[in-house]
């Protein structure tokens, strides 16, 4: 520490320059906390999965499995509990503001208890027919509160007078989940039912079940597709696990190597530009550092004041950087426009850790060669302004 | 014309005196190819995918689908319908007579990826008309699947993103193994998808109605007595869109939010090498502050000193921006990729590269405009004094 005041007046030397780099290392590192923040959350989502859930769907598409197929996955041996549930997408008001409702039978809540909503708003939805549980990102998105009424224009799903526009009473604001990146909307599947021509009504788009043992599961969703192969609707499932998996995610992109590849490059430039930074500094006070060795300072602490010249940047700009971007992570829902979901970051503790990291590979590698110039320095040569 | 030469000579003595800042200026090139570079990465999937969408529409050609639908999937066309919709007036005939159009049917079909991941390919139905309408439409290999018959053909990219689909292979539909006996070429997305009989198809995936209805127009402007035809039939409730449009919306629906997240990311890591182009420009400003000073002393005006410094800028930031565009070209340009169950080329097209060259003429601008007025204005027997 008896350095510091050297070190100190090292960078002050060129106020200018210690700003701007102070500035784009803050920036790198605001990069480095939304990008790997985001890949913390997919790890999140992945880590809560639970091992006992099983989605199954329409294995070749189409507008729906009959709900006797709920019935029927109930009794196979394995199943605790079976829940159906049907979707309502559509817009509000202007065509490019998509939301949708999903609406599940009664059983959901039970397979689903993790969920943020409370066993008192699930009964408070079951009281009002047309109710709505709204996530908080979605009523933030819509500008909605409890009570308030909530209008989707759904062009390819009828209700039965012909008509295209569903109306919802929302009843409760619940929690947002990670995995729910636009926020979610729970409507009852009995009034949707209900609501559709009789031709439509009696079907599900997606079943989820929940297994006795979650050791079993996988064996459970193959005895489900298995059961139905050769029937009239054939399933397609996947346990809660796989279908959180980051590599079932995002269509087949690998997106934790883009993030990492894209917080790579930023951290490229930065190194390239501090060491540069550092590079010029001791350049300069080349004679400087030729008098300090002469008056008995060792290579050893010569080395320190250059490593900790290059380390105030990366540190005071890590430490803003990476506070900036969880700052912007609470910020970026909002930022977005509405209706367009984007994984919100979550600044797990190792993301912080990892920005420590590399700030330290950034202040070590920009440091190391001049800091190597600095020890093999002829220090006459030096002193006499030649070198 | 003074003001010129001037401008011509700073800067020509200027950029001559470049390889002794050799470093520092690597910074601005360093800093802006990996700005451009990432950009145009992310920016290469969007552009592929927006190119693959807009290939697969033909403004000749006329899309039906059911009244507000989004997608093809979510569409469905009874066959009463379409027998309506085939005799519209506004359709272009065959030499025998019969109008050019075909109803088809969309299914999705799990497939699993290369990797292992589960994943969707779309199953496209053609009926009689299917090629005839396509003219885009070629087999590569094998044969064409025989109408009737249980047999598919594949698009000659899927192989390059899903297990299993190459001639030979099998798929499992409801009704038991189809075999892939012909590979097609479209040059679309298309290219990526399984192509079988409709009504084979249809039967067995147990559809009672298509998904749409394709249609080849009489002329360009046929559009409008077909589509007039169509929404004043009270027995018809379908929406019409030119093919070419069509995509253009699904693919700019689908575009947007990697946009915003290739935009975001780009404008952060600008941001960074805005501030490095800064630190440089300053630096340089000081470094040939004596050179500048003996300029003005000999005459010249501040006005092309302050040009030659935002030139030498641009030059650096420019370089490096075509760096970055050239490696991410090599890397991505032309390699098949594949996004949920789309598989298309990723592009990096001139427009790209143009787009980022006016962005690394911004942070030139932005970043060598202070250093610039700097340079300008300061007094030139101070600057010849200064050592």
């Amino acid at each position: 520490m008896r350095y510091f005041p050297l070190v100190w007046a090292a960078i002050m030397r060129k106020p200018m320059r210690a700003i701007l780099t102070l500035l784009s290392v803050m920036v790198a590192f605001v990069l480095f906390g939304l990008m790997f923040g985001m890949s913390a959350t997919f790890a999140l989502v992945e880590q809560r999965a639970h091992a006992d859930r099983i989605y199954s769907g329409a294995r070749f598409g189409g507008t729906g499995m009959p709900v006797a197929v709920v019935r029927q996955i109930a009794g196979l041996p394995g199943v605790k509990i079976v829940t159906g549930a049907n979707f309502l997408g559509g817009y509000v008001k202007d065509p490019k503001q998509r939301s949708f409702v999903m609406l599940p039978d009664r059983q959901f809540s039970q397979v689903f208890a993790d969920w943020p909503p409370t066993p008192a708003q699930w009964q408070a939805l079951y009281k009002t027919r047309n109710g709505l549980l709204m996530s908080q990102r979605q009523a933030r998105m819509w500008h909605k509160k409890a009570g308030d009424t909530f209008t989707i224009v759904a062009p390819a799903t009828t209700r039965a007078d012909g008509s295209k526009t569903w109306t919802f009473q929302i009843v409760a604001i619940v929690g947002d989940m990670p995995q729910a990146i636009g926020g979610y909307n729970f409507g009852n599947y009995d009034y949707f039912d209900k609501s559709r021509p009789l031709s439509e009504q009696g079907k599900v788009m997606e079943i989820d079940s929940q297994a006795n043992d979650p050791t079993r599961s996988a064996e459970l969703a193959a005895l489900v597709d298995r059961t139905f192969a050769s029937s009239a609707n054939p399933t397609q499932s996947i346990t809660e696990k796989m279908a959180y998996a980051i590599g079932n995610n995002f269509g087949g992109l690998d997106i934790n190597a883009v993030i990492r590849d894209i917080a790579l490059a930023g951290l490229f430039m930065i190194l390239f530009l501090v060491a540069n930074g550092i590079a010029q500094s001791v350049r300069e006070r080349f004679a400087e550092f030729a008098t300090l060795k002469t008056i008995g300072f060792t290579d050893r602490a010569v080395t320190i004041m250059v490593v900790l010249e290059a380390a105030f940047p990366c540190v005071v700009g890590g430490v803003l950087g990476v506070g900036l971007a969880t700052y912007l992570a609470r910020q970026l829902p909002a930022m977005m426009p509405p209706g367009f979901g984007i994984p919100v970051p979550t600044m797990a503790p190792w993301v912080f850790g990892l920005a420590a990291i590399a700030a330290a590979v950034v202040a070590l590698g920009s440091a190391a060669l001049p800091a190597l110039r600095l020890a093999k320095m002829d220090i006459a040569t030096a002193l006499s302004g030649r070198a | 014309m003074n003001l010129l030469r001037q401008i011509w000579i700073v800067s020509i003595i200027n950029f001559k005196s470049l390889p002794h800042r050799i470093w520092q200026s690597l910074v601005i090139v360093v800093g802006m190819g990996c700005v451009v570079g990432v950009l145009l990465s992310m920016l290469s999937m969007t552009e592929g995918m927006h190119r693959a969408y807009l290939n697969t529409g033909d403004p000749g050609r006329a899309l039906v689908v059911s009244e507000g639908s989004e997608s093809e999937n979510n569409s469905a066309i009874p066959r009463d319908q379409a027998r309506i919709i085939m005799d519209a007036p506004g359709i272009a005939k065959a030499a025998d007579g019969s109008p050019l159009a075909d109803p088809g049917i969309n299914a999705g079909i799990p497939v699993l990826r290369l990797n292992g991941a589960k994943a969707y390919d779309t199953l496209r139905g053609f009926g009689p008309k299917g090629v005839k309408l396509r003219p885009e439409f070629h087999m590569v290999a094998g044969r064409m699947f025989s109408p009737g018959t249980r047999e598919l053909i594949v698009g000659a990219a899927a192989h390059t993103q899903y297990q299993g689909m190459n001639i030979g292979d099998k798929v499992i539909l409801p009704d038991g193994e189809w075999p892939i006996v012909g590979s097609f070429a479209t040059g679309d997305l298309l290219d990526g998808q399984l192509i079988g009989d409709t009504e084979t198809v249809m039967l067995a995936v147990r559809r009672k109605a298509y998904n749409s209805v394709l249609v080849r127009l009489q002329s360009y402007d046929s559009l409008t007595t077909f589509k007039k035809a169509l929404t004043t039939n009270p027995a018809l409730s379908v929406s019409v869109e030119r093919q070419s449009d069509w995509y253009k919306k699904i693919s700019e629906g689908f575009s947007t939010f990697f946009s915003i997240i290739a935009y975001g990311v780009g404008v952060i890591m600008a941001m960074g090498a805005l501030f490095g182009c800064l630190n440089t420009m300053y630096a340089a400003v000081s470094t040939r502050g004596r050179e500048i000073a003996t300029l003005r002393a000999l005459g010249y005006g501040a006005f092309p000193v302050a040009v030659s410094v935002i030139l030498e800028a641009m030059l650096l930031s420019v370089t490096g921006a075509l760096i970055g565009a050239a490696i991410a070209w090599s890397l991505y340009d032309g390699v098949q990729d594949g996004f949920g169950n789309n598989v298309f080329k990723l592009t990096v097209s001139p427009a790209l590269i143009g787009m980022a060259v006016l962005w690394a003429v911004v942070v030139a601008l932005l970043g060598g405009l202070l250093p610039s007025i700097r340079a300008a204005r300061r007094p030139v027997v101070d600057a010849l004094r200064a050592t």
